[in-house]
Protein backbone atom coordinates (compact mmCIF):
# COMPACT_ATOMS: atom_id res chain seq x y z
CA UNK A 1 0.00 0.00 0.00
CA UNK A 2 2.76 2.52 0.93
CA UNK A 3 6.08 2.07 -0.32
CA UNK A 4 8.80 1.60 2.36
CA UNK A 5 10.20 5.08 1.47
CA UNK A 6 7.26 7.34 2.00
CA UNK A 7 6.66 8.89 4.71
CA UNK A 8 2.98 9.98 5.62
CA UNK A 9 2.03 12.18 8.38
CA UNK A 10 -1.14 12.53 10.09
CA UNK A 11 -2.41 14.59 12.55
CA UNK A 12 -5.78 13.86 14.90
CA UNK A 13 -7.13 16.42 16.73
CA UNK A 14 -9.68 15.77 18.96
CA UNK A 15 -10.87 16.02 22.51
CA UNK A 16 -12.34 12.89 23.36
CA UNK A 17 -9.09 10.29 24.96
CA UNK A 18 -11.04 7.10 23.42
CA UNK A 19 -11.70 8.19 19.99
CA UNK A 20 -8.47 10.13 19.28
CA UNK A 21 -6.66 6.44 20.74
CA UNK A 22 -8.69 5.24 17.74
CA UNK A 23 -7.78 7.12 15.17
CA UNK A 24 -4.62 7.08 16.02
CA UNK A 25 -4.63 3.66 15.43
CA UNK A 26 -6.63 3.30 12.44
CA UNK A 27 -3.79 5.63 11.20
CA UNK A 28 -0.88 4.54 11.98
CA UNK A 29 -2.47 0.94 10.71
CA UNK A 30 -2.73 2.77 7.38
CA UNK A 31 1.47 3.40 7.37
CA UNK A 32 0.63 7.16 8.73
CA UNK A 33 3.09 8.36 11.06
CA UNK A 34 0.21 9.77 13.82
CA UNK A 35 0.95 12.85 15.92
CA UNK A 36 -2.30 14.45 18.15
CA UNK A 37 -4.15 17.14 20.02
CA UNK A 38 -6.04 17.53 22.26
CA UNK A 39 -7.52 20.93 21.51
CA UNK A 40 -8.04 23.50 18.57
CA UNK A 41 -5.05 25.80 19.54
CA UNK A 42 -2.89 23.15 19.89
CA UNK A 43 -3.92 21.09 16.67
CA UNK A 44 -3.11 24.52 14.80
CA UNK A 45 0.31 24.28 16.93
CA UNK A 46 0.86 20.54 15.55
CA UNK A 47 -0.12 21.21 11.89
CA UNK A 48 2.68 24.06 11.77
CA UNK A 49 5.38 21.79 13.55
CA UNK A 50 4.39 18.52 11.51
CA UNK A 51 3.40 19.70 8.12
CA UNK A 52 0.95 16.54 8.15
CA UNK A 53 -0.44 15.33 4.42
CA UNK A 54 -3.59 14.32 6.13
CA UNK A 55 -5.28 16.02 9.38
CA UNK A 56 -8.95 14.43 10.93
CA UNK A 57 -10.73 17.49 12.99
CA UNK A 58 -13.22 17.30 14.94
CA UNK A 59 -16.02 19.81 15.12
CA UNK A 60 -16.49 20.43 18.83
CA UNK A 61 -13.31 21.00 20.00
CA UNK A 62 -13.15 22.69 23.71
CA UNK A 63 -11.21 26.01 22.74
CA UNK A 64 -12.35 26.99 19.24
CA UNK A 65 -14.58 25.58 16.61
CA UNK A 66 -13.68 23.05 14.63
CA UNK A 67 -15.00 25.17 11.32
CA UNK A 68 -12.40 27.80 12.60
CA UNK A 69 -9.49 25.79 13.42
CA UNK A 70 -10.10 24.16 9.62
CA UNK A 71 -10.14 27.59 8.42
CA UNK A 72 -6.65 28.36 10.44
CA UNK A 73 -5.01 25.46 8.83
CA UNK A 74 -5.88 26.44 5.15
CA UNK A 75 -3.96 29.39 5.55
CA UNK A 76 -0.44 27.47 6.02
CA UNK A 77 -1.22 23.96 5.03
CA UNK A 78 -2.75 22.14 2.04
CA UNK A 79 -3.29 18.53 3.97
CA UNK A 80 -6.41 16.46 3.29
CA UNK A 81 -8.77 17.44 6.04
CA UNK A 82 -11.39 14.98 7.05
CA UNK A 83 -13.74 16.40 9.40
CA UNK A 84 -15.53 14.65 11.86
CA UNK A 85 -18.97 15.41 13.53
CA UNK A 86 -21.37 13.74 16.14
CA UNK A 87 -24.01 15.32 14.32
CA UNK A 88 -25.23 13.71 11.64
CA UNK A 89 -27.65 16.79 10.91
CA UNK A 90 -24.91 18.77 10.60
CA UNK A 91 -23.46 16.67 7.46
CA UNK A 92 -25.61 17.96 5.10
CA UNK A 93 -25.22 21.72 6.00
CA UNK A 94 -21.77 21.25 6.49
CA UNK A 95 -20.93 19.58 2.87
CA UNK A 96 -23.16 22.50 1.35
CA UNK A 97 -20.18 24.75 2.40
CA UNK A 98 -16.57 25.44 1.17
CA UNK A 99 -15.53 25.10 4.69
CA UNK A 100 -11.80 23.92 3.20
CA UNK A 101 -12.32 20.60 4.59
CA UNK A 102 -11.56 17.70 1.81
CA UNK A 103 -14.12 15.03 3.30
CA UNK A 104 -16.90 14.65 6.02
CA UNK A 105 -17.62 11.99 8.49
CA UNK A 106 -20.48 11.14 11.23
CA UNK A 107 -19.59 9.98 14.30
CA UNK A 108 -19.88 6.92 15.45
CA UNK A 109 -17.70 5.68 12.15
CA UNK A 110 -15.72 1.84 11.32
CA UNK A 111 -12.78 2.08 10.91
CA UNK A 112 -12.83 0.50 8.07
CA UNK A 113 -15.02 3.16 6.49
CA UNK A 114 -12.51 5.73 7.58
CA UNK A 115 -9.49 4.18 5.87
CA UNK A 116 -11.55 3.98 2.78
CA UNK A 117 -12.56 7.19 2.47
CA UNK A 118 -8.49 8.17 2.98
CA UNK A 119 -7.28 6.01 0.75
CA UNK A 120 -10.02 7.35 -1.82
CA UNK A 121 -8.26 11.09 -1.01
CA UNK A 122 -4.73 10.26 -1.67
CA UNK A 123 -5.80 8.39 -4.92
CA UNK A 124 -7.25 11.86 -5.68
CA UNK A 125 -3.58 13.15 -5.49
CA UNK A 126 -1.71 12.69 -8.97
CA UNK A 127 1.77 11.32 -7.50
CA UNK A 128 3.46 13.79 -9.68
CA UNK A 129 1.84 16.24 -7.39
CA UNK A 130 2.76 14.33 -4.33
CA UNK A 131 6.75 14.26 -5.72
CA UNK A 132 6.91 17.93 -6.10
CA UNK A 133 5.14 18.41 -3.22
CA UNK A 134 7.79 16.74 -1.05
CA UNK A 135 10.51 17.84 -3.60
CA UNK A 136 9.66 21.87 -2.11
CA UNK A 137 9.17 20.39 1.21
CA UNK A 138 12.40 19.50 1.24
CA UNK A 139 13.87 22.35 -0.10
CA UNK A 140 12.18 24.58 2.39
CA UNK A 141 13.29 22.54 5.14
CA UNK A 142 16.67 22.89 3.55
CA UNK A 143 15.88 26.92 3.65
CA UNK A 144 15.28 26.89 7.59
CA UNK A 145 17.75 24.78 8.68
CA UNK A 146 20.17 26.99 6.54
CA UNK A 147 18.53 30.21 8.23
CA UNK A 148 19.32 28.69 11.72
CA UNK A 149 23.53 28.92 11.22
CA UNK A 150 25.23 31.64 12.48
CA UNK A 151 25.71 34.86 9.48
CA UNK A 152 28.78 36.25 10.93
CA UNK A 153 32.30 35.10 11.60
CA UNK A 154 33.06 35.17 15.62
CA UNK A 155 36.21 36.96 16.46
CA UNK A 156 37.91 36.86 20.08
CA UNK A 157 40.96 37.89 20.58
CA UNK A 158 43.66 34.91 21.33
CA UNK A 159 41.52 32.34 19.54
CA UNK A 160 40.56 31.05 16.15
CA UNK A 161 36.65 29.50 15.34
CA UNK A 162 35.04 27.97 12.52
CA UNK A 163 32.20 25.97 11.81
CA UNK A 164 31.22 23.48 8.53
CA UNK A 165 27.84 22.50 8.02
CA UNK A 166 26.87 20.04 4.98
CA UNK A 167 22.76 18.97 5.06
CA UNK A 168 22.15 15.86 3.45
CA UNK A 169 19.68 15.16 0.82
CA UNK A 170 17.20 14.38 3.24
CA UNK A 171 17.61 17.03 5.67
CA UNK A 172 18.60 16.07 9.21
CA UNK A 173 18.33 18.38 12.39
CA UNK A 174 21.54 19.32 12.75
CA UNK A 175 22.55 22.57 13.33
CA UNK A 176 25.08 25.19 15.48
CA UNK A 177 25.17 28.60 16.58
CA UNK A 178 27.76 30.91 18.33
CA UNK A 179 27.33 34.70 18.92
CA UNK A 180 30.17 37.08 21.35
CA UNK A 181 29.99 37.96 24.49
CA UNK A 182 31.78 40.72 27.04
CA UNK A 183 33.65 37.27 27.83
CA UNK A 184 34.11 35.28 25.11
CA UNK A 185 31.48 33.21 23.13
CA UNK A 186 28.86 31.25 23.43
CA UNK A 187 28.41 27.78 21.60
CA UNK A 188 25.25 25.60 20.85
CA UNK A 189 25.53 22.82 18.59
CA UNK A 190 22.42 20.14 18.28
CA UNK A 191 21.12 17.31 16.52
CA UNK A 192 17.04 16.78 16.44
CA UNK A 193 15.63 13.12 15.67
CA UNK A 194 14.81 12.46 12.66
CA UNK A 195 14.78 14.39 9.09
CA UNK A 196 12.83 16.83 7.26
CA UNK A 197 10.71 19.80 7.93
CA UNK A 198 9.22 18.48 11.52
CA UNK A 199 13.40 18.17 12.24
CA UNK A 200 14.00 22.00 11.14
CA UNK A 201 11.35 23.04 13.05
CA UNK A 202 12.81 21.93 16.42
CA UNK A 203 16.28 22.74 15.28
CA UNK A 204 14.41 26.17 15.03
CA UNK A 205 13.00 25.78 18.12
CA UNK A 206 16.02 24.98 20.20
CA UNK A 207 18.29 27.64 18.73
CA UNK A 208 15.88 30.44 19.97
CA UNK A 209 15.05 29.38 23.45
CA UNK A 210 18.96 28.96 23.97
CA UNK A 211 19.66 32.32 22.47
CA UNK A 212 17.01 33.65 24.83
CA UNK A 213 18.85 32.16 28.03
CA UNK A 214 21.90 33.75 26.98
CA UNK A 215 22.14 36.56 29.46
CA UNK A 216 21.37 34.74 32.24
CA UNK A 217 24.83 34.35 34.20
CA UNK A 218 24.52 30.64 35.87
CA UNK A 219 25.02 27.78 33.06
CA UNK A 220 23.37 25.52 35.12
CA UNK A 221 19.93 27.79 35.68
CA UNK A 222 20.00 28.82 31.77
CA UNK A 223 20.73 25.10 30.05
CA UNK A 224 17.45 23.69 33.08
CA UNK A 225 15.08 26.81 31.76
CA UNK A 226 15.75 26.13 28.53
CA UNK A 227 15.76 22.21 28.16
CA UNK A 228 12.25 22.57 30.02
CA UNK A 229 11.19 25.22 27.82
CA UNK A 230 12.37 22.64 24.60
CA UNK A 231 11.13 19.65 26.54
CA UNK A 232 7.70 21.17 26.52
CA UNK A 233 7.50 21.96 22.93
CA UNK A 234 8.90 18.45 21.82
CA UNK A 235 6.56 16.60 24.16
CA UNK A 236 3.53 16.55 21.70
CA UNK A 237 5.64 15.24 18.60
CA UNK A 238 7.07 12.30 20.63
CA UNK A 239 10.48 13.94 19.69
CA UNK A 240 13.97 14.92 21.44
CA UNK A 241 17.04 17.08 20.22
CA UNK A 242 20.73 16.05 21.28
CA UNK A 243 22.31 19.28 22.95
CA UNK A 244 25.88 20.81 23.74
CA UNK A 245 26.00 24.22 24.57
CA UNK A 246 29.09 25.49 25.63
CA UNK A 247 30.83 28.99 27.46
CA UNK A 248 33.90 30.08 27.18
CA UNK A 249 35.82 32.69 29.21
CA UNK A 250 38.49 34.20 26.47
CA UNK A 251 40.83 35.41 29.39
CA UNK A 252 41.56 32.03 30.97
CA UNK A 253 40.71 29.53 28.55
CA UNK A 254 37.74 27.95 30.65
CA UNK A 255 34.87 26.24 29.06
CA UNK A 256 31.95 25.45 30.99
CA UNK A 257 29.67 22.96 29.11
CA UNK A 258 26.51 21.11 29.13
CA UNK A 259 26.29 17.55 27.28
CA UNK A 260 22.58 16.53 26.88
CA UNK A 261 22.70 13.13 24.63
CA UNK A 262 25.69 14.53 22.28
CA UNK A 263 28.61 12.69 23.47
CA UNK A 264 30.68 13.91 20.24
CA UNK A 265 33.11 17.09 21.50
CA UNK A 266 36.51 16.13 21.73
CA UNK A 267 39.25 18.35 23.81
CA UNK A 268 41.96 18.20 21.37
CA UNK A 269 45.52 19.04 23.68
CA UNK A 270 48.39 20.73 22.04
CA UNK A 271 50.53 17.53 22.82
CA UNK A 272 48.57 15.60 20.70
CA UNK A 273 46.12 13.90 22.73
CA UNK A 274 42.23 13.88 22.63
CA UNK A 275 39.58 13.28 25.39
CA UNK A 276 36.05 13.15 24.32
CA UNK A 277 33.86 14.46 26.70
CA UNK A 278 30.96 12.21 27.76
CA UNK A 279 27.28 13.52 27.55
CA UNK A 280 26.43 14.37 31.19
CA UNK A 281 22.97 13.06 30.32
CA UNK A 282 20.02 11.50 28.15
CA UNK A 283 18.76 14.11 24.88
CA UNK A 284 16.66 16.93 25.65
CA UNK A 285 13.05 15.77 25.67
CA UNK A 286 13.94 12.05 25.82
CA UNK A 287 13.11 11.20 29.45
CA UNK A 288 11.06 12.97 31.97
CA UNK A 289 12.96 14.76 35.03
CA UNK A 290 16.31 14.67 33.66
CA UNK A 291 19.51 17.18 35.27
CA UNK A 292 22.29 17.11 33.14
CA UNK A 293 25.24 18.55 35.16
CA UNK A 294 27.86 21.32 34.38
CA UNK A 295 31.00 20.16 33.46
CA UNK A 296 34.41 22.57 32.58
CA UNK A 297 37.67 21.87 30.59
CA UNK A 298 40.13 24.11 30.58
CA UNK A 299 41.67 25.49 27.07
CA UNK A 300 45.99 26.16 27.20
CA UNK A 301 47.63 27.72 24.45
CA UNK A 302 47.42 25.81 21.59
CA UNK A 303 44.53 23.13 22.68
CA UNK A 304 41.39 23.21 20.96
CA UNK A 305 37.32 21.93 21.19
CA UNK A 306 36.19 20.11 18.79
CA UNK A 307 32.54 19.34 18.45
CA UNK A 308 31.34 17.37 15.55
CA UNK A 309 27.90 15.57 14.47
CA UNK A 310 26.87 11.45 14.18
CA UNK A 311 27.13 12.28 10.59
CA UNK A 312 30.92 11.71 10.88
CA UNK A 313 30.81 9.00 13.40
CA UNK A 314 28.23 6.96 11.36
CA UNK A 315 31.29 6.84 8.88
CA UNK A 316 33.44 4.96 11.65
CA UNK A 317 33.05 1.17 13.77
CA UNK A 318 33.81 2.48 16.86
CA UNK A 319 33.82 5.65 19.47
CA UNK A 320 37.83 4.75 19.61
CA UNK A 321 37.87 5.07 15.81
CA UNK A 322 36.24 8.24 15.13
CA UNK A 323 38.17 9.66 18.02
CA UNK A 324 42.09 8.63 16.83
CA UNK A 325 40.68 9.45 13.09
CA UNK A 326 39.82 13.05 14.11
CA UNK A 327 42.23 13.89 15.99
CA UNK A 328 44.53 12.95 13.08
CA UNK A 329 42.74 14.93 10.86
CA UNK A 330 42.96 18.45 13.47
CA UNK A 331 46.75 17.82 13.75
CA UNK A 332 48.41 20.12 11.87
CA UNK A 333 46.32 22.31 10.22
CA UNK A 334 46.81 25.91 10.14
CA UNK A 335 43.67 27.20 10.75
CA UNK A 336 40.45 26.17 12.27
CA UNK A 337 38.86 26.63 9.74
CA UNK A 338 40.73 23.90 7.53
CA UNK A 339 40.97 21.99 10.66
CA UNK A 340 37.01 21.68 10.14
CA UNK A 341 37.70 20.54 6.39
CA UNK A 342 39.49 17.99 7.25
CA UNK A 343 37.45 16.65 9.79
CA UNK A 344 34.55 17.09 7.28
CA UNK A 345 36.41 15.18 5.03
CA UNK A 346 36.22 12.09 7.19
CA UNK A 347 32.51 11.71 5.78
CA UNK A 348 32.31 11.35 2.25
CA UNK A 349 30.21 13.48 0.87
CA UNK A 350 28.56 10.63 -1.59
CA UNK A 351 28.17 8.31 1.15
CA UNK A 352 26.83 10.51 3.63
CA UNK A 353 22.94 9.70 5.27
CA UNK A 354 22.86 12.34 7.27
CA UNK A 355 24.00 16.23 7.83
CA UNK A 356 27.37 16.85 8.56
CA UNK A 357 28.35 19.29 11.13
CA UNK A 358 32.07 20.61 12.70
CA UNK A 359 32.91 23.31 15.11
CA UNK A 360 36.47 24.18 16.17
CA UNK A 361 37.14 26.69 18.80
CA UNK A 362 40.71 26.92 18.54
CA UNK A 363 43.07 28.78 21.37
CA UNK A 364 46.06 29.98 19.30
CA UNK A 365 49.62 29.32 21.08
CA UNK A 366 51.59 31.95 22.95
CA UNK A 367 52.90 34.60 20.91
CA UNK A 368 50.63 33.79 17.51
CA UNK A 369 48.88 37.20 16.59
CA UNK A 370 45.15 37.05 16.84
CA UNK B 1 12.43 -4.26 9.10
CA UNK B 2 11.01 -7.54 10.12
CA UNK B 3 9.26 -7.54 13.82
CA UNK B 4 7.86 -10.77 15.16
CA UNK B 5 6.17 -11.60 18.42
CA UNK B 6 6.05 -14.32 20.94
CA UNK B 7 4.49 -14.05 24.57
CA UNK B 8 6.72 -16.00 27.02
CA UNK B 9 5.84 -16.83 30.98
CA UNK B 10 6.50 -13.58 32.49
CA UNK B 11 6.86 -11.18 29.50
CA UNK B 12 6.73 -11.12 25.65
CA UNK B 13 9.32 -10.78 23.46
CA UNK B 14 9.65 -8.27 20.48
CA UNK B 15 12.13 -9.12 17.49
CA UNK B 16 13.70 -6.63 15.47
CA UNK B 17 15.43 -7.37 12.69
CA UNK B 18 17.14 -5.55 10.21
CA UNK B 19 17.50 -1.63 10.22
CA UNK B 20 16.01 0.56 13.02
CA UNK B 21 15.85 3.82 11.11
CA UNK B 22 13.41 6.58 10.32
CA UNK B 23 10.98 4.00 8.04
CA UNK B 24 11.25 1.22 10.72
CA UNK B 25 11.29 3.31 13.50
CA UNK B 26 7.11 3.99 13.34
CA UNK B 27 6.42 0.43 12.63
CA UNK B 28 8.33 -0.85 15.46
CA UNK B 29 6.67 1.84 17.73
CA UNK B 30 3.15 0.45 16.27
CA UNK B 31 4.09 -3.11 16.79
CA UNK B 32 4.93 -2.83 20.34
CA UNK B 33 1.72 -0.39 20.91
CA UNK B 34 -0.26 -3.47 19.52
CA UNK B 35 1.83 -5.66 21.86
CA UNK B 36 0.50 -3.44 24.97
CA UNK B 37 -2.48 -3.06 23.95
CA UNK B 38 -3.00 -6.67 23.95
CA UNK B 39 -2.48 -6.89 27.39
CA UNK B 40 1.08 -7.50 27.91
CA UNK B 41 2.70 -4.49 29.79
CA UNK B 42 6.34 -6.58 30.22
CA UNK B 43 8.14 -6.56 26.77
CA UNK B 44 11.62 -7.62 25.98
CA UNK B 45 12.89 -6.42 22.45
CA UNK B 46 15.54 -8.64 21.24
CA UNK B 47 18.03 -6.02 19.60
CA UNK B 48 19.80 -9.61 18.30
CA UNK B 49 19.75 -9.19 14.53
CA UNK B 50 19.39 -5.40 14.60
CA UNK B 51 22.20 -4.28 13.12
CA UNK B 52 21.76 -0.53 12.89
CA UNK B 53 19.91 2.12 14.89
CA UNK B 54 19.40 6.02 14.26
CA UNK B 55 18.09 8.75 16.24
CA UNK B 56 14.44 8.03 15.36
CA UNK B 57 15.14 4.14 15.87
CA UNK B 58 16.18 5.79 19.23
CA UNK B 59 13.24 8.03 19.61
CA UNK B 60 10.88 4.76 18.88
CA UNK B 61 12.26 2.65 22.03
CA UNK B 62 11.92 5.53 24.57
CA UNK B 63 7.76 5.58 23.29
CA UNK B 64 7.79 2.21 23.60
CA UNK B 65 9.60 2.03 26.91
CA UNK B 66 7.35 5.19 27.64
CA UNK B 67 4.22 3.29 26.67
CA UNK B 68 5.03 -0.38 28.72
CA UNK B 69 5.66 1.88 31.78
CA UNK B 70 2.46 4.00 31.51
CA UNK B 71 0.94 0.24 31.64
CA UNK B 72 2.28 -0.17 34.65
CA UNK B 73 5.00 -2.73 32.97
CA UNK B 74 8.17 -2.46 31.72
CA UNK B 75 10.38 -2.94 28.74
CA UNK B 76 13.72 -3.95 28.66
CA UNK B 77 16.35 -4.29 25.50
CA UNK B 78 18.57 -7.30 25.02
CA UNK B 79 21.21 -8.38 23.28
CA UNK B 80 22.19 -5.35 21.84
CA UNK B 81 24.97 -5.28 18.68
CA UNK B 82 28.14 -2.98 19.11
CA UNK B 83 26.11 -0.13 16.82
CA UNK B 84 23.46 0.37 18.79
CA UNK B 85 25.17 -0.01 22.07
CA UNK B 86 27.51 2.79 20.73
CA UNK B 87 24.27 5.15 20.26
CA UNK B 88 22.58 4.26 23.97
CA UNK B 89 25.97 5.38 25.09
CA UNK B 90 26.84 8.32 23.16
CA UNK B 91 23.79 9.28 24.25
CA UNK B 92 23.33 8.71 28.01
CA UNK B 93 20.03 6.47 27.19
CA UNK B 94 21.79 3.60 28.61
CA UNK B 95 21.05 4.50 32.00
CA UNK B 96 17.42 4.74 31.10
CA UNK B 97 17.51 1.62 28.35
CA UNK B 98 18.80 -1.33 30.52
CA UNK B 99 20.08 -3.84 28.54
CA UNK B 100 20.43 -8.18 28.91
CA UNK B 101 22.77 -10.08 27.68
CA UNK B 102 19.67 -12.07 26.53
CA UNK B 103 16.05 -12.14 26.21
CA UNK B 104 15.17 -15.34 29.15
CA UNK B 105 17.79 -12.69 31.55
CA UNK B 106 15.69 -9.45 30.79
CA UNK B 107 13.09 -9.91 33.33
CA UNK B 108 14.96 -13.01 35.18
CA UNK B 109 15.04 -11.22 38.75
CA UNK B 110 11.57 -9.85 38.97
Amino acid sequence: MVSPTELRRAVVIEDDPDIRGLLVRVLAKQGFEVTHAGTGMAGVAEVRLQQPDLVTLDLNLPDIDGLEVCKLLREFSDAFIVMLTARADELDKLTGLDNGADEYISKPFSPRELQSRINALFRRRPSAEADSASRSELQRATEVQQSLLPKEDIRVAGYDVAGLFRPSRSVGGDFYDWYQTPDGLHLTFADAMGKGMGAALIAATVRAVMRSTGRRQDLDGAFAAASKAIATDLDSSNSFVTLFHARLAAATGTVSYVDAGHGLALHIQAGGTARRLPSGGPPVGAWAGTQWPQSDLLLAPGDSLVVVSDGVLDVFESVEAFTAAVLEAAQNQESAQSASGAIMALAPADTAEDDVTVVVVRRLPEGAAA
Amino acid sequence: MEFSYEAKDSYAEVKADGRLNMVSAPKLREFVTDVIAGGSNRIVVNLENTAFMDSSGLGALIGCLKAARQAGGDLRIAAVQPQVRMVLELTSMDKVLTAYPSAEQAFGND
